[in-house]
C-alpha cells in the first residue's frame, strides 16, 4: 500500500506531503494540484520502471515557477505487510543547459539501506545488510532501474516489481479499440491497450469467467468476449450481446463499436477483477494501487455507486488501494461516509494546500451540494 | 425470493451499511440493486441524519414501488434510548412531515441495534455482550462479513436466548423485506 508521498518544487506542489489510507478521495477546484500528484507518481514509475532519462520526465519548466531552487525532491513510502520501503529522489536542474541529473537516489527498507546513488556513485546493499563494492553510474538515469533480480537483493526487487502495480489512469473510452498486437500485462494510462491487457488477463480462465459474470450483471445483454484472429499475431476483441427473448442467439460487435459508457464500465470492472487476480495477490504478494482520475466519466448515474461500493469493499478488505480524483456527487456523497476525503486548493495561485474533509452540520445539504456552492470550508 | 429492482439502505455510518449490505446479499439480493444512503462522516449525529432522511426515503419508496419492486432498509442505533423510543421518533418524523405511517404490507424494515451495531457484531462473533456498554469499532468494517453471512443463512431459525433483545426485535422486521420468510 502507498503510505506517504512527499513532493517539493514540482509545479504547484511545494513541500507537499500526504499520507494515504486504503481509500482516498481527492477533491477540489480545477488547478488545485490533484492531477499533479498522479503525474508525479507516473513519472517516478517510468523513471524506475522503464529506464527513462530523468531530463525527459522532469523538465526545467516542471519546477515551481515562483521558486528559484534548482532541486526537486520526491519521496515515496510503500508498505509491505507491516514494514515499509522509502524511496528518495532528488533531481538537480541546470539552468543554462536545461538538463537535469540525479542528485541522489536512495531506497530503504525500514531503516536498512538497499541502494544509495549519489555523486555518480552507486552503493548497493544485500538483503542481509552487507554492502557491495561501489561503482560509477550515469546520473541521467535511475540506478535502481538497472539492478537485476538476484537471490541476495530480493527486498530491492520486490519494490521494483511493485511499481507497475501502481495503475495511474485517466480512462478515455474513445481510445479503447478492439485491436491487439500482443498481450500486455498492465493497462496503459489511457486504457487504450484494453484489448491487449484483456488478452493477457483472459489467460486466467477463472478471472475471465468472473469478469463475464460481473459484466452480465451490470451491462444489459452482455454475454461474452471472444478474440478473432486478424493475422498471425493480431487479434480483434469482439463482444457478444444477447437480445431479450432470444438468450441463445448472441450478436457480436467489435469492441470499438460499443458506446463510451459501455467501454468505461468494462474497463472499471476489469480493474476490480484484475486486482483480485492470482498473479497480483498471491505469487508476488503485490497489490494494485489504483490511481484513477474521474473514473465516473461516461457512466450513467445508476452505474456509479455500485462500482464505488465494490471498490470500497475491496479496499476495506485490504485487497486493493484506491486514490481517486472526483468531481461527481454520487462518488463524493457515498465515499465521504468514511473519513477519506482530501480537499486540494491553491490560494492566490500559490502552492497547493490539502485539508482533510470534515463536513459540518449544515442543515441538510449533502457534501456534494456544499462543494457545489463553495461552502465546504467556509 | 423477491427480485428487488432497488433497495435503499438508509443508515448512520459505514459499519451499519456494510452490515446491511452483507446481510441482504447473503439473502440473495443482487449487490448492484442495493443503494446505500449513509451519513457523511463528521457531518452531524448519524441518528439525526437518518431521522431527517427517513420521511424523504419513505415518500420516494412509495412513489417508486408503484411500478418497481423496491425496498427500504433503515438502520439507526438506539444508543442510550430504548428501541421503542427510536421507533417512535421515526414515526414522529413521518408525522411531522405529513407522511403517513408505515403500513404492514410495505417493504420497509426498520432495524435498531442497542446499544449500537457493534453490540450485534460482537454477539455474532461469539462474545458475551450487553446493551449498555459501548463496544469498540472493528479494525475493518468488512471484518463482520462472515458473521453477518451466518446470521443471514440462519435467519429462519430462532435466535439463542442470550441474543441481544434488540437483535431479536430486528429479526421480527425481516418479513417486511423478505415476506416469504414469514
Amino acid at each position: 500500500m502507498l503510505k506517504r508521498i512527499y513532493i517539493d518544487n514540482y509545479k504547484c506542489l511545494v513541500n507537499f506531503e500526504l499520507n494515504f489510507g486504503p481509500v482516498n478521495l481527492f477533491l477540489g477546484p480545477n488547478g488545485g494540484g490533484k492531477t499533479s500528484v498522479f503525474e508525479t507518481l507516473q513519472k517516478l514509475q517510468l523513471f524506475v520502471g522503464q529506464n527513462r532519462k530523468v531530463a525527459d520526465l522532469f523538465t526545467f519548466s516542471d519546477r515551481t515557477r515562483w521558486q528559484s531552487s534548482l532541486i526537486q525532491t520526491f519521496e515515496l513510502e510503500i508498505e509491505r505487510g507491516k514494514k515499509a520501503y522509502k524511496y528518495e529522489l532528488a533531481i538537480e536542474h541546470d539552468e543554462k543547459s536545461r538538463t537535469a541529473r540525479v542528485k541522489y537516489e536512495r531506497l530503504w527498507y525500514e531503516r536498512q539501506p538497499l541502494l544509495k546513488f549519489e555523486s555518480d556513485e552507486v552503493q548497493l546493499y544485500q538483503d542481509n545488510g552487507t554492502s557491495a563494492s561501489p561503482y560509477t553510474f550515469d546520473s541521467s538515469l535511475s540506478a535502481l532501474a538497472f539492478i537485476t533480480p538476484r537471490s541476495d537483493n530480493q527486498l530491492l526487487t520486490w519494490f521494483k516489481e511493485q511499481l507497475p502495480y501502481l495503475i495511474i489512469a485517466q480512462i478515455i473510452p474513445p481510445l479503447m479499440g478492439g485491436e491487439s498486437a500482443q498481450e500486455e500485462k498492465f493497462p496503459s494510462a489511457r486504457m487504450d491497450n484494453y484489448a491487449s491487457w484483456y488478452r493477457h488477463l483472459s489467460q486466467d480462465q477463472g478471472l475471465a469467467f468472473q469478469l463475464t459474470a460481473a459484466l452480465r450483471k451490470c451491462l444489459p445483454g452482455f454475454d461474452y468476449f471472444k478474440f478473432t484472429e486478424a493475422g498471425e499475431r493480431h487479434r480483434t476483441l469482439k463482444v457478444f450481446f444477447t437480445s431479450l427473448g432470444q438468450p441463445s442467439a448472441s450478436t457480436g460487435y467489435d469492441f470499438s463499436e460499443l458506446s463510451d459508457g459501455q467501454r468505461m464500465l468494462i474497463a472499471l470492472y476489469t480493474l476490480l477483477l484484475a486486482a483480485q487476480a492470482k498473479d497480483a495477490t498471491q505469487s508476488g504478494k503485490h497489490k494494485f494501487i489504483l490511481c484513477l482520475d474521474e473514473p465516473e466519466n461516461y457512466l450513467a448515474l445508476p452505474e456509479i455507486r455500485p462500482w464505488m461500493v465494490d471498490l470500497y469493499d475491496l479496499c476495506s478488505e485490504g485487497q486493493v488501494q484506491a486514490l481517486l480524483i472526483s468531481h461527481h456527487p454520487e462518488s463524493i456523497d457515498y465515499l465521504l461516509a468514511s473519513p477519506i476525503g482530501y480537499w486540494f486548493e491553491r490560494q492566490n495561485n500559490l502552492a497547493t494546500r490539502v485539508k482533510q474533509i470534515r463536513a459540518e452540520d449544515d442543515g441538510g445539504l449533502s457534501v456534494s451540494e456544499l462543494i457545489a456552492r463553495g461552502w465546504l470550508h467556509d | 425470493m423477491i427480485d428487488y429492482t432497488t433497495i435503499v439502505v438508509l443508515c448512520e455510518d459505514r459499519q451499519q451499511e456494510v452490515f446491511a449490505r452483507q446481510f441482504l446479499e447473503s439473502c440473495g439480493v443482487d449487490r448492484h440493486r442495493i443503494y446505500p444512503d449513509v451519513c457523511p462522516k463528521g457531518k452531524r449525529a448519524g441518528e439525526q441524519f437518518v431521522r431527517t432522511q427517513y420521511p424523504k426515503q419513505v415518500v420516494s419508496y412509495r412513489k417508486i414501488s408503484r411500478r418497481l419492486t423496491a425496498g427500504l432498509v433503515v438502520l439507526t442505533d438506539a444508543d442510550v434510548k430504548e428501541v421503542s423510543d427510536r421507533l417512535r421518533q421515526l414515526e414522529s418524523a413521518l408525522e411531522q412531515n405529513g407522511v403517513s405511517k408505515r403500513r404492514l404490507e410495505e417493504r420497509i424494515g426498520v432495524f435498531i441495534p442497542k446499544r449500537n451495531i457493534e453490540t450485534w457484531i460482537y454477539y455474532l462473533m461469539g462474545r458475551a455482550v450487553n446493551e449498555e456498554d459501548v463496544y469498540p469499532y472493528l479494525k475493518q468494517e468488512s471484518d463482520c462479513k462472515s458473521y453477518v453471512q451466518a446470521l443471514a443463512r440462519n435467519r429462519r431459525e430462532p435466535l439463542l436466548e442470550i441474543a441481544p433483545p434488540s437483535l431479536k426485535t430486528a429479526c421480527q422486521e425481516l418479513p417486511h423485506i423478505f415476506p416469504e420468510d414469514a
